[in-house]
Order: structure tokens, then sequence, then C-alpha cells
């Protein structure tokens, strides 16, 4: 319409007579935001047909593949009784004196006690955890209270830190200038295909 | 009327309150817990000890026999039946056959032979404190000796805080400082694991009333304290038992303790 107006507006400085009728003259259409369709195409059912049969194919083929693959499992060797060891189980089992009742006693006992044990230092872990969790909230807190910028900064994850590598502790520290000895190196795993 | 009185004067004390810690300027300071990782296992416990003895007591009892044990007894029981003159002997085969006995001797004796890295080390009985060589089943923290005002103080290195730097990049910057660059530490995150803030004594108020500091935690990766050319400040490394005689302030070593494991 403000365009209409504007035309009408210039013809009536123009002349003012040619006015009216410009406005008339003019047409506008409206805005679609939209395009007609697009013809489908029409394809051969034959070949549609021969399309779908290929891929039909094609995943038969894998399916094959995978069944084929099932079939050879790799072996877990550790997970397998030696035959020998069954086979000669009589032989190879211990003769040992069954144990007296003091001795189970002391056991049963002992286990009792390791249990206790090992509670205590699970809960001081924890203990140990939590102090250390409130220590880093209070240090952030603190932080943020200081400036905000900063606290963002320390929240961020640190990319760098991964991948790490630790050495954990051994039961002997490294000998210095040690030279370890040469053996025979027999590689002895199979070769699964 | 009294207690109108009263609420009036709270008021203004709140107030007062509010503005003064609107004004306080505190300085932000970052300090970094350098540790030093156990290297060997901890001795185990007398409890812990007993247990393991039973585990492998019943390990044992729960095992089968080995290929050396069968040849073992197969070989007494074959000595057994010689000696009684019920087989013959025969000569060449018993010259060059090792028995199983005969090659357990050959095991043990290399074995004596082998000498296990000692637990503990020669800075351990010198007792010398700057190095990382000793006490190895514990951590190890790094102390510096760094000058607070007009008195030096052991201290985990600290530093204040520059205008641009987030706290972590003044814990690196102040750590290289102070360390110099032979010391290889690994930081662990961006975030700190322990705050402590103090006041400066009131005369020296003037621009800032105290110091917060934001403490990092690091591990030590390879290196000391010091480069070869330019010797560092003086240092300790000492574990958690020892770091009470050396911190002298009890809020400090209060505040430190929080985040030791």
């Amino acid at each position: 319409m403000s365009l209409i107006s504007a035309f009408a507006r210039l013809g009536l400085q123009r002349g003012g007579v040619a006015g009216p009728a410009v406005a008339r003259c003019l047409h506008t259409t409206p805005v679609l935001c939209a395009e007609p369709l697009k013809k489908k195409k029409k394809l051969d059912p034959q070949v549609v047909k021969q399309r779908e049969d290929r891929r039909k194919k094609k995943i038969e083929k894998q399916i094959r593949r995978l069944e084929k693959n099932a079939r050879q499992l790799k072996p877990v060797e550790e997970l397998e009784v030696p035959l020998e060891l069954i086979d000669e189980k009589d032989k190879r089992q211990r003769k040992l004196t069954p144990l007296g009742s003091a001795e189970l006693e002391e056991r049963a006992l002992l286990k009792k006690q390791w249990a206790r044990y090992k509670h205590d230092e699970r809960v001081s872990d924890f203990q140990i955890i939590d102090r250390l969790v409130m220590s880093q909230n209070k240090a952030l807190e603190e932080l943020r209270r200081e400036s905000e910028e900063l606290y963002q900064a320390a929240i961020e994850v640190d990319l760098q830190l991964l991948p790490v590598s630790l050495k954990g502790p051994v039961a002997s520290p490294p000998i210095k200038n040690y030279a370890s000895p040469d053996g025979d190196y027999i590689h002895q795993s199979m070769k699964w295909e | 009327m009294l207690r109108r009185f009263v609420q009036v004067g709270a008021r203004q004390a709140t107030r007062a309150q509010s503005t003064a810690a609107a004004q306080e300027k505190w300085d932000l300071y970052a300090g970094v817990l350098v540790e030093r990782l156990p290297v060997v296992s901890k001795s185990l416990s007398p409890v812990e000890q007993q247990f393991q003895d039973l585990l492998w007591r019943v390990e044992y009892e729960n095992s089968l026999k080995s290929d050396h044990e069968l040849k073992n007894e197969r070989e007494l029981a074959q000595a057994k039946l010689i000696k009684q003159g019920k087989v013959q002997v025969d000569l060449d085969d018993s010259m060059t056959k090792q028995t199983a006995q005969d090659l357990k001797d050959a095991y043990v004796e290399e074995l004596k032979k082998f000498q296990l890295g000692s637990r503990t080390t020669p800075d351990d009985a010198a007792k010398k404190t700057s190095s990382t060589d000793r006490c190895l089943e514990d951590t190890l923290y790094l102390l510096v000796q760094q000058k607070l005002g007009q008195e030096q103080h052991m201290i985990l290195p600290q530093g204040k805080r520059q205008d641009g730097e987030s706290m972590r990049q003044t814990a690196e910057r102040v750590l290289r400082e102070q360390c110099g660059d032979d010391l290889q530490v690994l930081f662990y995150g961006n975030a700190p694991v322990g705050f402590h803030k103090y006041k400066y004594p009131s005369n020296q108020r003037a621009e800032s009333v105290g110091a917060k500091v934001f403490f990092y935690r690091a591990s030590l990766r390879t290196g000391n304290v010091g480069d070869k050319k330019t010797p560092g400040p003086k240092y300790e490394w000492l574990p958690k038992d020892a770091l009470d005689g050396k911190l002298t302030n009890v809020a400090y070593a209060d505040s430190i303790k929080k985040f030791l494991l």
C-alpha cells in the first residue's frame, strides 16, 4: 500500500492529472514464500524392482558373511582347563591332613578381623574424599566471590590432562643402571584368521 | 521509643558493614602443592601380613601339583627302589640326567645372586630433605622458603596474580619463577583444590587488606628445584607427618591439611 501511495504522491507532484490513473494500472502480486511443486519423475517399474533386488542381495551377502564368521570363534586358552589336569587330577591332588577345629576357628576370626579392617579403611577413604571435595568447593566459592571471570576459567575442563600416564608404586624400586639379561624370545601366540 | 532507637542503630551498623565489605580489597595469590607420589608400595601392616599369609596357605591347599613336583616325586621313588636294589642302575643315564632337585637348587642359587632394589635409600639415612629420592613409601610435599613481610617462612610456593592471568596460569608461572625450569610437574586441572586467607599487619593495609591464596595440586614428573646455573631458594621435600614441625603458622597449617591426602 505504501508503494502505491508513494507513486500517487509522485504523480501529484508531476502534474496531478494522471495520478489516479497510474495507481489503477499498477498491480502488485502477493508474496508467496514458496515455489511450485516439482513434477515427480516416473520410474520404470522394472528398474525399481532391479534396484530392490540388488539391495536385498547385498544385505543377504552381509548376513552370510556374518554367519560364517560367527562359527569361527577365537578360543580363549586361559578359560579352558588343560586336558592333562583333568586326566591326572587324582595324581596331582595334594594329600594334606584336614584342618583342625582350632585352625578353622582361627581362620574365621582372622577373616572377621580383616572385614572390619577393610571397612574402617573404606570409611576413612570416604572421609578423605569428602574433605578434599569440601576444600575444593570452598576454594571455588571464594574465587567466585572475587571474580566471576576467574571462576569460569577455573571450572573449565583441562584438555591437556588426558591422556595421562602414571607409574604406580612398585614392590621394589628400580635398580639404577641395571642391564636386563638377554633371554630367548619364543613367540608362542597362535594366529587366528 | 527505646526499641525504635535500637532498630535504627542496628540498621546503621549493617549499612556500615556492607560498605566496608565492598571496599575491602584482597590480593589474589596462587599456591602450588607439588607432591612426589610414592615410588614403592606401602609395607604391609600386621593384619595385612597375617591375611596375606592365610591367602597364600589357602592357595597352596587348593592347588594341584605341578609337573616339576611330579617329576621330583617320581625320581625320589626311583632312588628309593635303587637303594633297595630292586632296579638296576643305568650308569650312563643317571650321570647325564638332571634331577628336579638339581634344577631347584640351581634356581635358588640364581635367585640368591639377584639383589632387589633397596626400599630405603642413602638419602634416607643422611636425612637429606632436599632430595626426592627418599621416603619412597610416602608422598613427599615441596616446601620453599619465602619472604612474607619481614620474615622468612617455609611454605608452599606461592605468588601474586598479575592482570590478565587465570589462577592456573599464575600457579604455573609462580612455580617456574621460584623453582626453575628443571622442575617438571603435572597440574591436576584448572580448579584450585584449597584455599587460605590471611590479613596483612594493620600498618600495611593501605592498598589491600590481605591475601587470598588459591592452591593448585601438581605431581612431580622429573627434576628438582633450581637449575644448574642458578641455585634455587632453600627448599625441602617432606612427608605429611614432618609438615607439622615446619609450618609455624597454625591457621596456615590447618588450611593446608584440608587438602592433603
